[in-house]
C-alpha cells in the first residue's frame, strides 16, 4: 500500500489550495480528481472574478487555476487525473480506481474537496434531451468547445444562472429568457444588468410548467407563480428553444465523508447533506478534513481561502507546524474569507430581502425584478456624476466585496475605501484622463466612460465589450438602454484593445447628447 | 425513535395528483406516484424506498435524484428533506465494472 502525509480528493480550487499549503510545509501530498483535467471547476470561468487584490479580484478563473497548478507543481505535489475515489476506509484507508484498477492508499491525514453537483428541478418533459444543467453548458462551452444549443432559456437568477447567460451569448447562442420562481434576482444586480443590457428578458415570480418535443426540446412554456409558488392560471408564455439550461442550486457530494464515519448533518443553508466541521475544517474524526463545496456550497474564491486552511491545519494535525505557527497563518486565512463573506450577498444574508445599502441608498427594485436599473434611479448611486469633459460612471449599486476600481485608476478617480463592500465614489476634483483601466478592470462590467458633449449634440459612452465579432471604428448600429431596448443611433468611434485590459475590449460609441446617461450596449 | 420514522402516525390517504406519472429516477425509470404510493404502504426513509423501488440505485446512484426522492417522500410525510435520515453511503461511490472493482492492487 502506497503511504501519503495527505491524501486530498478532488483537485479543484479548494482541493490545490490545500495541496499546496501542506507541500509548503513539507508534507508529501497527492491529490486524486476523477476528471481527465485537473481544476474543478476553476477552468470552466472564463469571467474576471470579484474580490480584491489577495482574493485574485480581477483576474479570469481559469487563469487562477492554471497559476494554482503551477504552484502544486513547485511544492512537489502529485496530482493523479482520471483518478475516482470509491471509498475511504478505517485507518485513513483510501481506494481509488485508476485506469482498470482498484488501488489502496493510505494518508496519515485526508482532506475531502469533492465538490458538489447540480441540482435538478422536475416539470412535464424535464427528462428530454436539451435539458441539461448550467454547469453542464459551461463544460461544452469552455472546456469543449461546443455549442450547447441555439436558443436557451435559463432557469435560475443566482450567479451561476446570471453568469452562464453571459456566456451562451458569448459563445454565440441566444438566450430567449431568464426565469425564476423567486420574486427577485438572487445572484450580484451587476451580473444581472450586463445580460439584461443586451435585451435578455427577465421573468421573476414565473417558471417552468412544461418542456415541448418528442424527442429533444423544441419549446417551453413558463407561467407566473403567487406567493405559494403555485401557477396563477393564464400567465402561461411560450418560447421556442432546443435547450432549457437549469440553474437551480448545487448539492455538496459528501458521500465519502458520511462513508469515513464522519458526523453529518442535513443543513439547507449549506446545501444539503454537509459534514459537522469546525472553522479550521476538522470533521469529527481525528484527521480527516473538508473544504470547499463539500462543507457547504459557496464560491470558488472561498472554496480557495477554506482549502488554504484546511491544509494548514492538516500540517498542525502532523507536527510540520506548530500550533503557534499555524495559528497565525490560519488567522491571515481567516481575515482574507471573512473579507468575503460581508455585504448583501454574505451567506448569513441569504434569503433576506435588504432593500437599503450599506450606505443608506434604495436599491433598485427594477434592478431584482427585471435585471437592470431604471433610467430615473441610477442618478442616486454615488458612482453616478457629472462632470465636464471624460469620467468614469460606476453602475454598482449592491454592497458587494469587490474592490478593483479604485487600485484600477492611476488619477485617483474612484474610491470605495476601507470597507470593501462599500459602493464606488466617484471622487470630486480628481480628472479622469480616460485611461479605460477602471472600466477594464471592473468583473461586474459595470464602468463606463462618459463623455456627455463630445461636439455639439452629442455625447461618447466608452463600455466593455466581450463578444465577437468586434465591430470597427465607423461601424454603425444601434445603442441600447439598460433594459436591452434600441434608444438611438450610434456609431462606434473607437475600440480599445490592450494586454492589461485582458481581453475585455473597450468599445466608445458617439450618441445624441442625451443619451450619455442611457446608453449602455451596443448592436450592430 | 425518531418521529418521522413512527409508523403509528397517520400521514392519510394517497390522493391521486395530476404529476404521478412524471419519472424521477431516470436510471431506474421510477415515478413520482411510485414513490408517493410507496411511503403511504409504510415505506418512510430513503433506505427503504430504495431497497423497493430501485430509486437512486442505478448508473448514477442517486445523483440527480436523491435530492428529488428525499423532498417527495418528505413531503408526502408532511415533513422537511432535512428531517429524512439519509440512505447510506459506501464503496463504490462511483458505478464501476466488475471486473475493474475484482482487481484490486492491494500491496
Amino acid at each position: 500500500m502506497k503511504r501519503y502525509d495527505l491524501i486530498i480528493v478532488g483537485a479543484g480550487p479548494s482541493g490545490l489550495s490545500a495541496a499546496v499549503e501542506a507541500a509548503k510545509r513539507g508534507m508529501r501530498v497527492i491529490v486524486f480528481d476523477e476528471n481527465d483535467k485537473p481544476g474543478g471547476q476553476l477552468f470552466k470561468q472564463i469571467h474576471k472574478f470579484f474580490g480584491s487584490k489577495e482574493h485574485r479580484a480581477k483576474i479570469r478563473g481559469f487563469r487562477i487555476g492554471e497559476d494554482l497548478l503551477k504552484e502544486a507543481a513547485e511544492f512537489g505535489v502529485k496530482v493523479v487525473l482520471n483518478a475516482t475515489v470509491i471509498g475511504i476506509y478505517p485507518q485513513k484507508e483510501v481506494t481509488v480506481r485508476i485506469e482498470g484498477v482498484v488501488e489502496h492508499y493510505k494518508g496519515d491525514a485526508i482532506i475531502a474537496a469533492s465538490g458538489a453537483s447540480e441540482n435538478m428541478v422536475t416539470f412535464d418533459g424535464w427528462t428530454l434531451p436539451g435539458v441539461i444543467g448550467a454547469g453542464a453548458a459551461q463544460t461544452m462551452m469552455n472546456i469543449h468547445g461546443v455549442k450547447p444549443g441555439r436558443k436557451i432559456l435559463m432557469l435560475g437568477s443566482g450567479n451561476v444562472g446570471l453568469v452562464v447567460s453571459f456566456q451562451l451569448m458569448q459563445c454565440g447562442c441566444e438566450v430567449a429568457a431568464l426565469v425564476d420562481a423567486a420574486p427577485r434576482v438572487g445572484g450580484y444586480g451587476v451580473h444581472a444588468a450586463k445580460v439584461a443590457r443586451t435585451g435578455v428578458p427577465f421573468y421573476l415570480s414565473h417558471t417552468i410548467v412544461k418542456a415541448e418535443g418528442e424527442d429533444h426540446v423544441t419549446g417551453v412554456t413558463i407561467a407566473e407563480v403567487d406567493d405559494k409558488f403555485q401557477f396563477i392560471p393564464g400567465t402561461e408564455k411560450h418560447f421556442e428553444v432546443d435547450t432549457i439550461c437549469l440553474a437551480v442550486g448545487l448539492s455538496p457530494m459528501s458521500q465519502l465523508l458520511k462513508m469515513a464515519g464522519c458526523e453529518m448533518e442535513d443543513n439547507p443553508r449549506r446545501g444539503g447533506q454537509v459534514p459537522v466541521c469546525d472553522e479550521k475544517g476538522r470533521t469529527s474524526v481525528a484527521g480527516i478534513f473538508a473544504a470547499g463545496d463539500v462543507s457547504g456550497i459557496e464560491e470558488a474564491s472561498s472554496a480557495m481561502i477554506e482549502g488554504r486552511i484546511a491544509g494548514i491545519a492538516a500540517a498542525e494535525y502532523l507536527g510540520y507546524m506548530d500550533s503557534g505557527e499555524s495559528e497565525q497563518a490560519i488567522k491571515e486565512q481567516e481575515e482574507a474569507l471573512e473579507g468575503l463573506r460581508q455585504g448583501m450577498f454574505a451567506p448569513q444574508n441569504r434569503g433576506k430581502h435588504i432593500e437599503t445599502t450599506d450606505e443608506g441608498i434604495q436599491i433598485s427594485e427594477s434592478l431584482l425584478k427585471k435585471g437592470y436599473i431604471g433610467d430615473d434611479e441610477i442618478e442616486r448611486y454615488p458612482g453616478v456624476r457629472h462632470t465636464v469633459g471624460i469620467h468614469p460612471v460606476m453602475e454598482c449599486t449592491q454592497n458587494i466585496p469587490c474592490n478593483p476600481c479604485q487600485d484600477a485608476c492611476p488619477k485617483g478617480c474612484i474610491s470605495i475605501g476601507q470597507n470593501i463592500t462599500s459602493l464606488p465614489i466617484a471622487v470630486e476634483g480628481t480628472e479622469c484622463v480616460g485611461c479605460g483601466m477602471c472600466v477594464a478592470s471592473c468583473s461586474g462590467q459595470a464602468i463606463f466612460l462618459v463623455d456627455e458633449q463630445i461636439e455639439e449634440g452629442y455625447a461618447s459612452v466608452t463600455m466593455p465589450y466581450e463578444f465577437l465579432p468586434l465591430p470597427e471604428t465607423g461601424t454603425k448600429g444601434k445603442g441600447l438602454g439598460r433594459d436591452g431596448s434600441p434608444v438611438c443611433d450610434a456609431e462606434v468611434i473607437k475600440v480599445q484593445t490592450a494586454k492589461a485590459f485582458d481581453q475585455t475590449h473597450l468599445l466608445t460609441i458617439k450618441v445624441p447628447e442625451d443619451m450619455a446617461m442611457k446608453a449602455r450596449f451596443f448592436t450592430f | 425513535m425518531c418521529s418521522i420514522n413512527d409508523r403509528s402516525r397517520d400521514i392519510g390517504e394517497y390522493i391521486p395528483a395530476p404529476d404521478d406519472d412524471m419519472v424521477i429516477c431516470r436510471c431506474e425509470e421510477v415515478t413520482k406516484g411510485e414513490i408517493r404510493r410507496a411511503v403511504h404502504a409504510g415505506l418512510f426513509t430513503i433506505t427503504e424506498i430504495r431497497r423497493y423501488l430501485r430509486a437512486g440505485m442505478g448508473l448514477c446512484q442517486g445523483q440527480t435524484c436523491a435530492r428529488l426522492v428525499k423532498g417527495i417522500v418528505a413531503a408526502e410525510l408532511g415533513s422537511v428533506p432535512a428531517e429524512l435520515e439519509p440512505a447510506s453511503s459506501r464503496a463504490p461511490m462511483r458505478p464501476i465494472e466488475m471486473e475493474v472493482f475484482g482487481n484490486e492492487r492491494i500491496g
